[in-house]
């Protein structure tokens, strides 16, 4: 089976930060949700789990900070276009995201950053397929 | 075209973290690779991109944060067996990697975890497919 990722991610209100992650098109697999955690489907291969920090921290025994406060990953989406990447960057400010690095044009290569509500940073990118 | 991630990790020294993941089987794309970024190739949808920690703090504002002592996010990969979580496992062990958890084996899931050699968490799973009904 093809291998897939589940990137698990600790977030103050499990509701809010599955309105937001709706809000940027993405779908919800209700098989692994409850109050406390809810599982974006990203692709078949791809998932995030939105999990409330007391069962983040049930995971791990290092205290959970939040990128804000220090950030060590950033976790970047291919998109099929460049209009994908500004409507996905505009939908996530309208959502409460806030934007961590501007557009980067390199003409065969286009990206944005955005934080989500929790301070998660993702950046979302086109590359040309011909390229 | 497939959706693709890529997890971009910042790292100390990119010729050990290379060589770490390496050590787990996977492969390098030198395409998209120099001093300060090696791309993993974890499929052919999923790369990990271990960046040099200046090279990291280009891409945000965010201040740079020390993964060793404290945790924002883990990342799970799945495997086809349960032998595969335990080879991943000693792979990463031998390659200077820590077991920060113990095994957790709830019979239709096995998984385990490692820290990378800057502390980053990877999930090596198992799940058992008649387990989780489809869709």
């Amino acid at each position: 089976m093809e291998r897939r990722v589940f990137i698990t991610l600790p977030v103050v209100d499990v509701a809010r930060s599955r309105s937001f992650y709706q809000g940027l098109g993405f779908a919800i697999d209700d098989r692994f949700c409850d109050e406390m955690s809810a599982c974006l489907v990203i692709s078949n291969s791809i998932y995030v789990m939105l999990l409330a920090h007391s069962r983040f921290q049930d995971l791990s025994v290092r205290p959970m900070i939040l990128p804000n406060d220090g950030a060590s990953a950033l976790i970047t989406l291919s998109c099929a276009s460049r209009a994908e990447v500004d409507q996905m960057n505009a939908a996530a400010l309208a959502l409460g995201g806030a934007e961590i690095h501007g557009a980067e044009d390199l003409g065969h290569m286009y990206s944005r950053a955005f934080a989500d509500p929790d301070g998660h940073g993702f950046g979302i990118m086109w590359i040309d397929p011909t390229e | 075209m497939g959706k693709m991630i890529f997890v971009n990790l910042a790292v100390a020294d990119v010729a050990k973290s290379r060589a770490f993941y390496e050590a787990l089987g996977f492969s390098i794309n030198a395409q998209f690779s120099n001093d300060d970024a090696a791309c993993v190739v974890l499929s052919d949808n999923i790369y990990v991109m271990i960046l040099a920690r200046p090279f990291f703090q280009t891409f945000t504002e965010q201040p740079l944060g020390a993964p060793a002592e404290t945790i924002s996010a883990i990342y799970a990969l799945s495997c086809d067996h349960r032998a595969g979580v335990d080879q991943m496992m000693q792979a990463a062990l031998a390659a200077g990697g820590t077991e920060p958890m113990p095994a957790r084996d709830l019979g239709f899931m096995y998984n385990r975890m490692f820290a990378d050699l800057d502390g980053h968490v990877f999930e090596p799973m198992w799940m058992d497919p008649s387990a989780v009904q489809s869709n």
